[in-house]
């Protein structure tokens, strides 16, 4: 939670498990079997403190800088989002404390940071009022996401057709 | 944002948590007519990271109820099921399980309790605290204990979590009952307990 992780091993796998209205943006260099995942907590931040991945503002440069570090190049990098749910109902808001539908403000907040860096959204699994856990198989660039009480569905991978692009939501 | 709570303030959040669940323990007995059982009440101030693997693992699927309580100050009541325990909830209840007439009747659970342990808590501080309608939701502990922490935490990396077992006498269901303030709801509460930063000696 709020927290960021890069790798070019092959073998690992970056996961965030248990989003709600957590966002898990997923940048995957397309060629070169590096990738980063940040789970992302709250648009904006209003402050320069605290852990960068939090925020999404601050979470799309960091993630990308930290894949950058590793060797991967921007113009080979796609995101893949999961999260964003309203796990609380619509009226949640307005019930006694703010924030507890923060699901949908947080995705607009990531897609708009990640169209100032200038990368592609190719997949999302986001919206609705189910929980996810999204998993980033770094060797293959593979994302993947299981839905509370799902089974895992693979979201993006280097050969999918570009007609074959999934939107869940 | 860092924020510090010293050990007198985490003692009277404790206190303020073992009150507050020992209240809806008790009130959970008079609904079922068996004796609860309360474990040790515990008032935990951890990174935001830690928070979560402290209440559970995150991709456990779960039953639970969110209970939002404004006024004075801004707390979420939590209450956690497993699966098996919501079920023999219902039983003892007479209602189906996963029903429309179970899940309102783990809706009004975490309406009873929470509003019994708000209770407590609004008349040790005098605050005017407002429990609004519980929803009930079964899904994945991270998702549903994260979104609750993003909203009660908000920008701070400390997570205030006061939270309890009750376990009821002679059947196999436990819940875990948590108390999530916001950051301010907290110095209210501590604020109403005299508990604003006075060195120990000049109490």
């Amino acid at each position: 939670m709020g927290e960021l992780a890069v790798s070019a091993t092959a073998d690992d796998e970056l996961v965030s498990m248990g989003l709600g209205s957590c966002v898990g943006v997923a940048l995957v260099d397309r060629d070169g079997a590096i990738a980063g995942l940040a789970h992302v907590m709250l648009p904006t931040a209003n402050a320069a403190y605290s852990a960068p991945a939090k925020f999404a503002d601050r979470a799309v440069p960091a993630l990308l800088a930290s894949t950058e570090r590793l060797g991967a190049r921007r113009e080979r990098m796609v995101a893949v989002l999961a999260g964003g749910a309203q796990m609380f109902g619509g009226n949640a808001r307005t019930a006694g404390v703010a924030g507890l539908d923060l699901g949908a403000r947080n995705e607009a907040a990531v897609r708009t940071a990640l169209a100032e860096a200038g990368i592609p959204v190719r997949a999302a699994a986001t919206g609705g009022d189910r929980g996810r856990t999204v998993r980033v198989r770094v060797g293959e660039a593979r994302v993947s996401v299981k839905e509370a009480g799902g089974v895992e569905v693979s979201l993006w991978h280097p050969y999918i057709a570009a007609d074959d692009l999934v939107e869940i939501s | 944002m860092n924020v510090h709570y010293d050990e007198q303030q985490l003692d009277a959040l404790r206190e303020l948590a073992s009150i507050g669940s020992g209240t809806a323990a008790t009130a959970l007995a008079q609904m079922l007519g068996r004796p609860v059982e309360l474990a040790v009440p515990r008032a935990l101030a951890l990174p935001l990271a830690d928070a979560l693997d402290a209440v559970g693992e995150p991709d456990a699927m779960i039953a639970s109820v969110v209970m939002p309580v404004g006024g004075d100050a801004e707390i979420v009541v939590l209450l956690l099921f497993s699966y098996p325990g919501a079920a023999s909830l219902c039983e003892l209840l007479g209602v189906e399980p996963r029903s429309e007439l179970g899940d309102s009747a783990l809706g009004e659970i975490g309406n009873i309790l929470g509003a019994s342990a708000v209770g407590a808590l609004a008349q040790m501080t005098g605050l005017a605290l407002e429990p609004q309608p519980p929803h009930v939701v079964y899904d994945m502990l991270g998702a549903v204990v994260a979104s609750v922490l993003s909203a009660t935490a908000g920008e701070l990396d400390l997570a205030l979590v006061l939270d309890a077992e009750l376990d009821v006498e002679g059947a196999a269901c436990g819940l875990s009952f948590l108390l999530l303030p916001t950051a301010g709801g907290v110095a209210e509460l501590l604020g109403r307990l005299d508990l604003d930063p006075v060195p120990p000696t000049q109490k």
